[in-house]
């Protein structure tokens, strides 16, 4: 009886009928904010996609990535200095039916909203993630926060020209900004919404995009289709098509109809690989990626990857580079590995970098931590990035022992002079292996043991305040690109980016910033790669960090769902032109 | 009894200023800090120290201890600062969830225990006891990781269709069972070992009791003897035992089912608290811990009183 009466409290009935199509999505992390301007995560950003509408996206199948108009009509008009975008959005667009509105009925999507979207994420009552991608950018936007946020002050940055049409003034070029506006961050939520619900609007959506949120919990978020969603007819030549690479996934039986395909929209949010593997076999999720413990049974073979044949009648499988980067930047301001108060010791401290780099096997990492599927690179910038140098020199990723040992010899580098390295890691199993893995590599190259020293922190928020604080001699992390640009790598190493901001590392070079800033107001083009790569190669010849690896993500999914899943970019923008082959194996 | 009650709440008014002056110190100077990661990838010190204002991390311990204290008083805690939901709903959501997810096991796994703690008490020193001794003991070694897994690993190889691999759902009484049947089970296969060990040890020492020799010289039966005169004067223990697994059972729930059957239970919310360093949601967490520990003990003092005469005044 006691269990019947915590029944009622457990919330609303979420069964769908049997004759829905139900996609359920399994994700490897939980997201707890539906707020866009909270979207830091690749978690969030996939809900928020499905229930906001951003101005562009990327196209569904093109590779590499390419934006699409989404709630914009067509691509930005830029000016010829580059300092203006001008925006048109589609008429006749609505916002969900919500309480917010006056009668309750979704009112429609104007450019006042869009400059509104943008407007408040840099007013501090919003506590944005994403304010720093217009940071400096939008004329008068930075100002306007520092006179206290006030919508009723416009900002002259953001020019609503008439309902439909949007102009952005920025204060230098600024090439990245359509990208910037195909991220979750820029979703265009109504202020009425964001001022009725204040916190807690980052649990009740009011979008317009192609579902709505029916329950979120810390399991899973539900949504179903909004049935107000704008009729547009999929062109797959135009979504970037290509029969040779997507026939085997079925979507070509999408051409002409109109998206979204499925009732429902299920976010399954499964950390436990185990679990996830085990409701995935079992069809009570449609989409994983493999967990690394099952990739040697789920795989015939890694090289080329190749699904493992029983699980072949049942799933579909391909594999993609992660669009992002693991690294271990030098902190260039501390006492023993930086940058060094004179140039002897910056010289010394300069081949004690490079020849903890020259110890550090990537490959023996690759092998132990990613199952041999990552991709190691010189550099900074990623093969999945346009900008990547193919011919760039690979004698930065691999290990010569003897080199290591030579430049802490040359430089008078032993046992007693050595400083201690202390290695900060957020308190885990698999941290801590990594973290032996690296002393074992810096033993090899007469690093005494004691001097590699271990750094726990409880969670994973505390280690970034000491990334942030500049406590540690090595920073080692991840980036997930923000869009396929390299210059969103290369800012990480720019000077003014210097802790508490995104260059953990503090790695100060004049002439690098210089180039930076040079190539960061260029449209893409050979001189600007140019410029990237001139970039990258210092990084490499400073030996200011140990680079780098792309995981490559295992993606698996049910044969009843018709789909070419995406983890990166595309940011869950896919999810609308996924159907359900026979909605009664749901 | 009432005025037993009362004396007992105006001692445990004091200890609760010090369960929540404590967690509240051990949080403001040693919990975690979610500053940075409120603030995106590129934070600039000024947008640092005014997210730091704006939080009142920057204020005084007291001046933030007798917010706090008002909070607590007006049942009002906040806002997540993760998810920006009401804290009081979000605990009282997650906590209905956790009851009905491991209530089940929880009856089920104290029952079965005692009878089998009975009956190896019954056979002290002979098969029945050697055989129920060693699989508790067993029982207890294993982890609860691996028979969650074992669990999921059989339901999906297994090809039934009975019981989910993980989820939950409340829509019918059904629905209920068929999600909450394996984590049930789960919770007793690790639980009980523990239980019987506990009731076995005090049942064996009831057994043995000069007055259960002279109730079977009088001719007492074996059930009589054990239900009639054995359990009750065993009941202290046993109250303890049942009494003090609630508070875990509240407020942390059970933090690897909810994560392995995937379960929107509280504590999922306590660990996603602590990761994620949401100093609103910990903070009453840990405060509704102590809470619920301290009228707990009030109430297994009454509990006393009325099971043991002897306790009572006059007793």
């Amino acid at each position: 009886m006691i269990c019947l009466a915590l029944l009622c409290g457990c919330g609303e009935k979420t069964a769908p009928p049997p004759s829905d199509k139900v996609y359920r999505h399994a994700m490897d992390q939980a997201t707890v904010n539906l707020d866009p301007a909270s979207a830091a995560t690749i978690y969030s950003t996939f809900v928020v996609n499905n229930l906001y509408d951003t101005l562009f996206m990327y196209k569904y199948l093109q590779r590499p990535y390419e934006l699409k108009p989404n709630l914009a009509l067509a691509m930005p008009e830029v000016s010829n200095d580059g300092l203006t975008y001008t925006i048109r959005l589609r008429p006749q667009v609505h916002f969900i039916d919500s309480e917010v509105f006056a009668d309750g009925k979704g009112r429609e999507v104007t450019a006042a909203d869009v400059a509104y979207s943008l407007q408040r994420h840099f007013d501090p009552k919003t506590q944005s993630q994403g304010a720093w991608l217009w940071q400096g950018r939008i004329r008068g936007l930075d100002q306007w926060a520092a006179d206290g946020a006030d919508y009723a002050q416009s900002v002259a940055g953001l020019e609503v020209v008439d309902e439909y049409t949007l102009k952005i003034h920025l204060t230098r070029p600024y090439p990245q900004l359509t990208y910037t506006l195909a991220n979750a961050f820029s979703a265009v939520v109504p202020q009425e919404a964001v001022d009725y619900f204040g916190p807690e609007f980052s649990r009740n959506p009011v979008g317009s995009g192609p579902f709505k949120l029916e329950s979120f919990d810390t399991s899973k978020a539900v949504l179903v289709v909004n049935t107000r969603f704008r009729k547009l007819a999929v062109d797959l030549e135009a979504e970037g098509y290509n029969p040779a690479m997507h026939d085997g996934s079925g979507v070509a039986a999408i051409e002409g109809r109109t998206p979204p395909f499925i009732d429902r929209l299920e976010f399954h949010f499964v950390p436990e690989s185990s679990a996830r593997w085990a409701a995935f076999r079992r069809g009570e999720l449609d989409f994983t990626l493999a967990p690394n413990e099952v990739l040697d049974l789920a795989l015939e073979s890694t090289s080329p990857p190749e699904l493992a044949a029983d699980l072949k009648a049942d799933f579909h499988m391909r594999v993609a580079i992660e669009p992002a980067v693991l690294f271990n930047v030098f902190n260039m301001d501390h006492a023993g590995f930086g940058r060094g108060a004179d140039p002897a010791q910056a010289q010394r401290q300069h081949a004690l970098r490079c020849a903890i780099i020259a110890g550090f096997d990537w490959q023996a990492h690759n092998e132990r931590f990613y199952y041999g599927l990552g991709e190691v690179f010189p550099g900074v910038i990623p093969p999945d990035v346009a900008e990547f140098d193919p011919e760039m020199s690979t004698a930065s990723i691999e290990r010569d022992v003897d080199k290591a040992k030579r430049l802490l010899a040359d430089n008078g580098w032993n046992d007693q002079t050595l400083p201690t390295l202390q290695f900060g890691v957020p308190s885990s199993v698999t941290q801590r292996n990594i973290f032996e893995q690296f002393r074992s590599f810096m033993m090899d190259i007469g690093y005494p043991r004691d001097k590699i020293v271990l750094k726990q922190y409880a969670t994973f928020g505390d280690l970034n305040r000491a990334w942030k604080r500049s406590e540690l001699p090595l920073v080692n992390k991840g980036w997930g690109l923000d869009y396929p640009d390299a210059e969103n790598l290369l800012q990480l190493f720019y000077g003014p980016n210097r802790t508490p901001g995104s260059n953990d590392g503090n790695y100060q070079d004049d002439q690098y910033d210089q180039w930076y800033e040079q190539a960061s107001v260029m449209q893409p083009g050979p001189q600007r790669t140019e410029l990237y790569r001139r970039m990258n190669q210092q990084l490499v010849d400073d030996c200011a960090a140990i680079t780098g690896l792309s995981r490559t993500q295992v993606l698996m999914w049910n044969r009843r769902a018709i789909a070419y899943p995406d983890r990166a970019m595309v940011g869950g923008h896919y999810l609308r032109y996924v159907d359900i082959v026979d909605p009664s194996d749901s | 009894m009432i005025g037993f009650l009362l004396r007992r709440g105006v001692g445990a008014l004091s200890l609760m200023v010090g369960v929540t002056l404590l967690s509240f110190c051990l949080l403001v100077y040693f919990g975690p800090d979610q500053t940075y990661s409120l603030l995106g990838k590129n934070p600039s010190a000024e947008q640092i120290a005014a997210l730091r204002l704006q939080l009142g991390l920057d204020s005084g311990f007291f001046e933030r201890y007798w917010h706090f204290i008002g909070q607590l008083f007006s049942l009002d805690l906040g806002y997540s600062w993760s998810s920006g939901e009401r804290v009081v709903p979000l605990l009282l959501r997650s906590a209905s969830v956790s009851l009905a997810l491991l209530l089940p096991g929880f009856i089920l796994g104290h029952l079965l225990a005692l009878a089998l703690a009975m009956v190896a008490a019954r056979f002290q020193g002979a098969w029945p006891d050697r055989l129920i001794s060693t699989v508790s003991m067993a029982g207890m070694s294993i982890s609860t990781v691996v028979v969650i897994i074992a669990l999921q690993a059989w339901l999906s190889s297994s090809g039934q269709t009975w019981f989910p691999v993980r989820g939950f759902s409340a829509d019918s009484l059904g629905e209920y069972l068929r999600h909450v049947a394996m984590p049930t089970l789960a919770l007793m296969l690790v639980s009980i070992g523990y239980h019987v060990r506990i009731y076995r040890a005090v049942l064996c020492r009831e057994v043995n009791q000069d007055y259960v020799r002279t109730a079977r010289a009088y001719g007492a039966g074996t059930l009589a003897i054990m239900f009639r005169h054995v359990l009750p004067n065993s009941l202290l223990p046993i109250i303890t035992r049942v009494l003090f697994s609630i508070p875990v059972l509240l407020v942390s729930g059970s933090l690897l089912l909810e994560a392995y059957f995937g379960v929107p239970g509280i504590g999922k919310v306590s660990f996603d608290a602590i990761t994620n360093g949401d100093q609103p949601v910990l903070l009453a967490v840990v405060t509704l811990s102590g809470v619920a520990l301290v009228l707990i003990q009030m109430f297994a003092d009454a509990l006393y009183r009325l099971a043991d005469p002897r306790l009572r005044p006059g007793g």
